[in-house]
């Protein structure tokens, strides 16, 4: 019980050192000063209704095309297609042109239909009976993504919705689908969107893994994939 | 610890000093040019230093706050009052998971904690897995920079350890060295049974925890091992989720110069099914180490309004001349100088407020606007108080103080004194100062004279 010791000792140090000074103790001042904090959801205002203001509001097509942008700036490749036919057909594509022989998909229902059908051109595996080096092996993963953001470029990916943390992210290639109503304007849009309390981890992720921590050289794919590919399903 | 020497050994090192020049030019360009994307950057200052203020005078609520919703998600919260009290905790959950290999992500709480040391004496191996942090861990130095730990080493002398180290062909070539580290990485991530990572900010409406990272090691160390522990200062936290858009604007801009890190990573409580990705247990251990004592004073308390962006090192005159090592401290540059003491207390650092020539760059490139000067002048004024300067310089130094005081509040003794100066040619003895810098001589006539003459010779000099 240390640690409800340390508890303790902590927080009446924070609340002795938020005591106002200079006052002498004792007086209706001193025992009600600033240290009584006011409903913890009070307080500056949320910063993002100024930030929409500022820009103003886009055409959907405009998002569209500024999150393509986006994407190619950060280093991730996109394919936009229509309706699912076309979208199997453009997966094959990226996963060929990829050299891919070993890939796993989540249980996403909409990545196991695309991927039923390329069963017989590459080595799917399971995702249910994943161990480490299996998942290791892969060099695939394909995961749909919830929600897009413009503004930056980023995909946005909820734990409650698939398996998909470290299929994204273990890898060398990952592929996201993602529906282009799905593509918010703003970051403070994307974390409005988010269904945080649903999710124990949600995971942003915006172009490859990178790093440029020897001489500040850029390398991708340190530690996640080296390419991000996202498969961008417009409304038929 | 000696700063005098080290920064001295720093300036002797070119290699050093043109790694640091390159780094710190170039972080500072790809800083100016991200901020100037964002419509209202001074905007997002204020309002990101307005959340930190109001965060921080009701901390022991946000805190508490915290803790429910995180343990209501499923993460376990432990306190630590100091760092010996954090590194039990750490340790001990290791212990009882059984854990031979820990991996751990880049967290400057756990270097503050000095982790790793505890971690081994107890026969647990600690592996750094940023990319930067592993080379200065294979090299057994010491991380130079809050972004770029291993900024003072050059492609050679990385290509050289990692032969020794690691037994691969030498090599320049920078993508071979990272895959080669990706590789004897990917082994400790298999066989790793803890996962230990710092934490971005903590937000206590919802008990989330969110960490930002470029390379995909933090998520790793989340997600792979059974069980995940992560170590926060208890000024990480943040009131609401809405509040982390303005954070995420500043953070990256000025610490690499990007919009957005490649990775965020959310994390709330454990996985809801047993079937679901990620650890079985999530730890969260809440650091105080000294961090309650500086909010104390609205000077000081503005210290743990730092997001550790590193912007400060980046447009620091002393720190892009000497680089971190000189510090002799795990926060380096104009941060460090103000945030170590403070930590630790004068008597092990009470140098490192001086390091600094006031100049206010770090005050001005600071995205929650920490008017770090003026913290410096408060703890140098703190150093001299306490008397940690003594003998025969302390002393010389009071009287001289003295004497100036006594003077300048005496206009005929200082006019008296300027004349004699004048008439004798001195200049005073001003020590360090005048050794690198030479004094304009008086004039001939001072302004006093030139004044009571009725400025008779305007407009010729």
């Amino acid at each position: 019980m240390r640690s409800e010791d340390a508890r303790r000792e902590i927080l009446s140090a924070i609340r002795e050192n938020l005591k106002p000074r200079g006052i002498a103790p004792g007086s209706a001042v001193g025992s009600t000063g600033s240290a009584d904090p006011g409903p913890a959801t009070e307080g500056p205002q949320s910063p993002r209704k100024s930030f929409r203001a500022a820009r103003g509001s886009k055409e959907r097509g405009d998002v569209v095309s500024s999150f393509t942008e986006r994407l190619a700036a950060d280093g991730a490749q996109c394919t936009v297609v229509r309706g699912e036919a076309e979208a199997a057909g453009a997966l094959a594509g990226i996963l060929s042109g990829a050299g891919a022989r070993r890939v796993v998909g989540s249980d996403a229902p909409l990545v196991q239909r695309l991927l039923r059908p390329l069963r017989d051109r590459f080595e799917m595996a399971a995702l249910d009976r994943l161990s480490r080096d299996d998942l290791f092996a892969c060099d695939v993963g394909v995961t749909t993504a919830q929600w897009g953001i413009a503004e930056t470029g980023t995909l946005v990916l909820e734990s409650a919705r698939e398996r998909s943390r470290l299929l994204s992210l273990v890898p060398p290639i990952h592929v996201a689908l993602l529906s282009t109503r799905c593509i918010c304007e703003s970051l403070g849009d994307g974390l409005a969107h988010v269904r945080q309390a649903d999710s124990h981890a949600i995971t942003f992720i915006t172009g490859p893994s990178r790093t440029s921590d020897i001489e500040l050289t850029l390398v991708v794919g340190v530690h996640g994939p080296q390419t991000v590919h996202v498969l961008l399903l417009e409304d038929l | 610890m000696s700063f005098d020497r080290d920064a001295r050994a720093a300036l002797a090192d070119g290699q050093l000093r043109g790694a640091l020049r390159h780094a710190t030019t170039l972080f500072g360009e790809r800083r100016r040019a991200a901020i100037a994307e964002v419509p209202d950057w001074e905007g997002a200052r204020d309002r990101a230093r307005a959340i930190k203020d109001e965060t921080l005078l009701h901390l022991d609520r946000y805190l508490e706050q915290f803790a429910a919703n995180a343990e209501r998600a499923g993460a376990q919260v432990h306190w630590a009052r100091d760092a010996a009290q954090a590194c039990d905790i750490i340790a001990g959950i290791a212990a009882r998971r059984g854990a031979r290999t820990v991996v751990k992500s880049k967290s400057m709480a756990t270097e503050e904690i000095r982790l790793n040391a505890a971690l081994a004496a107890r026969g647990i191996a600690p592996v750094e897995t940023d990319l930067g942090e592993y080379i200065v861990q294979l090299a057994g130095e010491e991380p130079s920079h809050i972004v770029v730990p291993a900024i003072h080493k050059t492609k050679g002398q990385i290509a050289a350890l990692f032969a020794e180290k690691l037994g691969m062909e030498p090599s320049d070539d920078v993508a071979k060295l990272a895959a080669a580290a990706r590789q004897a990485l990917r082994r400790r991530f298999a066989e790793a049974d803890l996962g230990v990572s710092g934490v971005n900010f903590a937000v206590a409406e919802t008990g989330t925890i969110l960490i930002l990272e470029n390379e995909g090691n933090a998520r790793l160390t989340t997600s792979l091992p059974r069980t995940h522990v992560a170590l926060m200062g208890i000024e990480k936290v943040i009131p609401r989720f809405a509040d982390l858009e303005v954070f995420l604007r500043l953070l990256p801009r000025s610490g690499t110069g990007q919009a957005l890190t490649a990775y965020q990573s959310l994390l709330t409580g454990t996985k809801r099914h047993p079937a679901d990705e990620g650890p079985e247990e999530f730890h969260i251990v809440l650091l105080d180490n000294g961090r309650s004592r500086m909010l104390a004073s609205p000077v000081t308390r503005q210290t743990l309004a730092c997001i550790r962006c590193g912007a400060c090192l980046n447009a620091c005159p002393v720190y892009r001349q000497i680089g971190g090592h000189a510090y002799g401290s795990v926060y380096p540059g104009p941060i460090g100088a103000v945030l170590t003491p403070q930590l630790l207390g004068m008597g092990e650092s009470a140098e490192l407020p001086y390091a600094s020539s006031l100049c206010g760059a770090c005050r001005d490139v600071c995205p929650v606007k920490i008017d770090i000067p003026a913290v410096l002048l408060h703890l140098r004024a703190q150093a001299v108080a306490r008397g940690g300067s003594t003998g025969t310089r302390a002393l010389l130094e009071r009287l001289a103080f003295a004497s100036y005081a006594a003077v300048m509040a005496r206009p005929r003794l200082f006019g008296w004194l300027m004349a004699c100066a004048r008439r004798l040619h001195i200049v005073p003895p001003l020590g360090a100062w005048t050794k690198w810098r030479d004094l304009r001589p008086l004039a001939p006539r001072s302004f006093r004279d030139e004044w009571r003459a009725g400025l008779r010779h305007e407009g010729g000099r």
